[in-house]
């Protein structure tokens, strides 16, 4: 049976589930391994909330983003299974780091050269660019990863993460110029920064 | 850097995510006509963004569908048994 919220919208039918919610699984699976960063620790998460979200469909009101949804429960199953095992960084950990960290730290040598920053980011690779996420300590990692690799807006954010949308911008911004921070490391390493090498 | 410039800078992110009034969108959008050294600022961490999203992702075993499907139908016979 379908029941009603108190406002009258009507609650989701578990009997539909499975065809609603598994179109979201390969999504959620790799959300899970960018969680996770393991194959079976992910394909766990992953069931684990099905499991839940199955549980809870009846409460699920019909018609709105079914997919934040799901991800909120994704968030949720990864955060209380692995948070223990995780030390909590605190905010100042990463510093204080300028705005256009890396768009910056680039231009300082190439003077009046526009481009140079440009062709650095065509020489980053995607390992690059994976293992600078990954690195990231976990609660500035969500928000970049919710935001940047899954297109979710700020308010979706706070509600799949539990936190003010004040609180998901400052730490998705701070996450953002560490994860630049990470990539002018790179690029510093291999001498892309250096403008004279890259012509 | 004018005082255009560090507004604009503290909006950057919002501009970039689309989490703009359309007022602020129209002002910021004002000044980056003019001002070239934001336009290549703002151009820099949007590409950036993109390049975040389009780096691929682990696909998932081709047995998920499966084992979600069983997961969700063996639960569902608790249900009604």
């Amino acid at each position: 049976m379908r029941g009603r919220t108190n406002r009258g919208a009507l609650l989701a039918d578990r009997a539909t589930f499975e065809e609603d919610a598994l179109q979201f699984a390969p999504q959620l699976y790799t959300a899970a391994m960018r969680m996770t960063r393991n194959p079976s620790d992910a394909e766990d998460v992953v069931q684990e909330t099905y499991l839940r979200a199955y549980r809870a469909y009846d409460t699920f009101t019909a018609g709105t983003n079914l997919k934040a949804w799901l991800y909120r429960i994704l968030t949720n199953t990864y955060i209380n299974r692995y948070r223990q095992a995780q030390r909590r960084p605190s905010e100042v950990e990463l510093g204080e780091l300028q705005d256009l960290y890396l768009y910056r730290r680039l231009g300082e040598g190439s003077g009046a050269s526009v481009s140079a920053e440009d062709e650095v980011l065509e020489r980053l690779v995607d390992t690059d660019i994976r293992t600078a996420l990954e690195e990231l300590p976990e609660h500035f990692r969500l928000p970049v990863l919710l935001a940047d690799v899954e297109g979710f807006h700020y308010k979706e954010i706070a509600e799949i993460m539990d936190i003010p949308i004040g609180t998901v911008m400052s730490r998705l911004h701070r996450g953002r110029k560490a994860l630049q921070q990470k990539l002018w490391r790179v690029a510093e390493e291999r001498g892309m920064a250096d403008p004279g090498s890259s012509r | 850097m004018s005082q255009g410039c560090g507004h604009a800078v503290d909006y950057l992110y919002h501009y970039i995510d689309d989490e703009l009034t359309w007022s602020r969108r129209i002002r910021i959008r004002w000044h980056l006509r003019r001002c070239p050294n934001c336009t290549g600022a703002f151009g820099f961490e949007s590409r950036l963004k993109s390049l975040i999203q389009q780096c691929p992702g682990d696909e998932p075993p081709p047995e998920l569908y499966d084992r979600l499907r069983a997961l969700i139908r063996e639960e569902a016979a608790r249900d009604h048994p």
